[in-house]
């Protein structure tokens, strides 16, 4: 089959039959929803930049498995270059949408999964490898986008799976069947879980025997009985249901998404199993997805920063601050924030090594040193792009009012007027522009896409303390002890 | 002269690279047809327009009489035309 369109791509959701709940009620036309539509143009951004010659060289590969040309999303890493480019596609990406498109997580599990399975197989004599290649050309051939799902509920933080006081917080097979297994749980915090056509389900950490029911990896359509999703609210998400939203949006086309997913029993055909009890397994997995995961973030977030850069230089020049050396030198340290960003996400991309599988995976410390520094730059570029906007950002009054007809005072006036008069600013600078780019950034910084570059940056991926201690076990401290011994002449 | 034209995948263009393409075009309407060059295809010449000087796009898929011209910046405009006009390639 061809790359979908972005409207191919809509019209294959409005076939799903997911089970979307919203405000305490089932959302029946969740597609069209004004709340979750903005997710799921922003996703469609990712089939309509393939079908562009200007974008296609990143945004599509060559299949291994079926040498036909698909989506990078859907894509084996085959070398270093490819996955540079899926830096480079990320970057775009988040350039084109200024939110998070959603759709990296399943590229990341796809790689992940193909590489454990062909590991657990060599251990076990299971066939994981084999069913999860005809999985993924499935996915490559029908150009779908998955949910690549990871973390759990968790429960007590103190406490393994085994060991909670409701089994449930961490996903589980409740009963093994000749045909298949039925699972029981829940996956939090998933980005474009709704807009996605499959779910493929990993583990959320390294486990021991005790926890075997709980080491399971599967992919299930979307739509099965037993599974259904409760949307997450955002900061000002309401703002979208308004009548005629547009400027105090922020950004009216695009948006993230996040939403919890509930396997009430959920019954996975043999087929679709991955892992399955093979315990050891389980931390392999996770490290492996999280290592993508963090590389990942070195691209879309750098994206997502060039936009929230370039609101910040035009909010100058609106404000006619721009000459101002601190404003000059403001855009400097953004810059240079961002782009180290990206330098980290290059870095591990370029330093990849080939699995077992024969798939490239990233570099393990420079991916957990790229997504530790994306849990601490994105806050400081939009605290810089919050100071040059000023307060106005978060003052100004609404859309409607600049648009009001209403007389008021003394002297004749509108609403509108006064608004007007009161916000020019430089000049030849309409306030209606000014007004867009303000909103652009209160949106990006404290409304509702600030889900997807703040706070997604710390936590996302695994909040930052997830990647110290992978930094210190990849730190090679003790090479660094000799090296030290030799220049300080120590023989011991 | 047939030229196949690809595209860098432009994470990060230092310029427009569409209307880069349509400013050749113009230049050599006599001499060139421009198409986007496809997997399979055989062409007089392939001009490969990057956004930065990393100029990444892939195009060893891609079939070619003559060398390849690989442009990565507004100033190299000039140059590609001429390379077209006098259907040979100097880069």
């Amino acid at each position: 089959m061809a790359l979908m369109t972005g409207a191919q791509y809509i019209e294959s959701l409005k076939k799903l039959d997911t089970k979307v709940y919203l405000f305490g009620e089932e959302v029946k036309d969740w597609v069209d929803h004004p709340m979750i539509r903005p997710s799921i143009d922003c996703l469609a951004m990712t089939y309509e930049l393939a079908q562009d010659p200007q974008y296609a060289d990143l945004m599509t590969a060559k299949s291994n498995l079926t040498g036909n040309t698909v989506n990078r999303f859907s894509h084996l890493h085959q070398g270093t270059h490819d996955l540079i480019k899926k830096v480079k596609m990320q970057r775009l990406l988040g350039q084109k949408t200024a939110s998070c498109f959603q759709r990296c997580v399943g590229m990341d599990a796809f790689n992940a999964v193909f590489s454990t399975t062909y590991e657990i197989d060599k251990k076990y004599g299971t066939n994981y490898h084999e069913r999860f290649t005809k999985y993924l050309e499935y996915i490559q051939e029908n150009d779908l986008v998955v949910d690549g799902a990871m973390t759990d509920p968790k429960g007590d933080r103190g406490l393994a799976p085994s060991q909670q006081s409701d089994l449930d917080m961490f996903l589980r097979i409740v009963e093994k069947r000749e045909d298949g297994i039925v699972v029981r749980g829940a996956k939090v915090h998933q980005t474009g879980s709704i807009n996605s056509h499959e779910h493929l389900i990993m583990p959320t950490i390294a486990m021991t025997e005790a926890d075997k029911q709980f080491a399971v990896s599967f992919s299930i359509q979307s739509d099965v009985p037993g599974i259904f999703m409760i949307y997450g609210r955002q900061s000002c998400d309401t703002r979208k249901l308004e009548e005629n939203a547009d400027i105090d949006l922020g950004n009216k086309k695009f948006g993230g998404q996040e939403a919890l997913v509930v396997f009430d029993d959920v019954f996975i055909p043999n087929e679709r199993v991955f892992l399955c009890e093979e315990y050891d397994f389980a931390g392999m997995m996770v490290e492996r997805f999280a290592g993508y995961h963090r590389q990942s973030y070195g691209g879309c977030k750098v994206g997502v920063g060039d936009v929230i850069i370039g609101a910040a230089a035009l909010a100058a020049d609106y404000n006619g601050a721009h000459k101002a050396s601190h404003i000059k030198d403001k855009l400097i340290e953004m810059t240079h924030l961002n782009e180290t960003l990206y330098c980290c996400g290059i870095a591990c991309s370029a330093e990849g090594y080939p699995t077992e599988a024969g798939n490239y995976q990233i570099d393990l410390l420079l991916a957990n040193v790229c997504k530790q520094n994306v849990t601490r730059f994105p806050y400081e570029i939009v605290r810089l792009a919050e100071d040059i906007a000023g307060g106005l950002m978060v003052t100004m009054p609404s859309q409607k009012d600049f648009n009001s007809d209403l007389e008021v005072g003394q002297s004749g006036k509108t609403i509108g007027e006064w608004c007007n008069k009161f916000f020019a600013a430089a000049p030849g600078v309409s306030t209606e522009n000014r007004m867009r780019v303000l909103r652009f950034l209160e949106n990006i910084c404290l409304g509702s896409s600030a889900v997807g570059y703040r706070t997604e940056s710390m936590h996302g991926a695994g909040s930052p303390q997830a990647q110290r201690i992978m930094i210190a076990r990849q730190g090679n401290i003790n090479q660094k002890k000799e090296l030290a011994k030799a220049i300080a002449g120590i023989k011991e | 002269m047939l030229v196949g034209v690809k595209f860098c995948g432009g994470c990060n263009p230092r310029y427009d690279r569409g209307k880069a393409l349509e400013a050749i075009k113009r230049q050599t309407r006599e001499e060139s047809e421009f198409v986007i060059a496809e997997e399979g295809g055989e062409y007089d010449t392939l001009l490969i327009i990057g956004g930065c000087t990393n100029c990444c796009a892939s195009y060893c898929q891609y079939k070619s009489k003559n060398d390849t011209i690989r442009m990565w910046d507004e100033s190299h405009i000039d140059n590609t035309v001429q390379i077209i006009k006098n259907g040979r390639n100097d880069t």
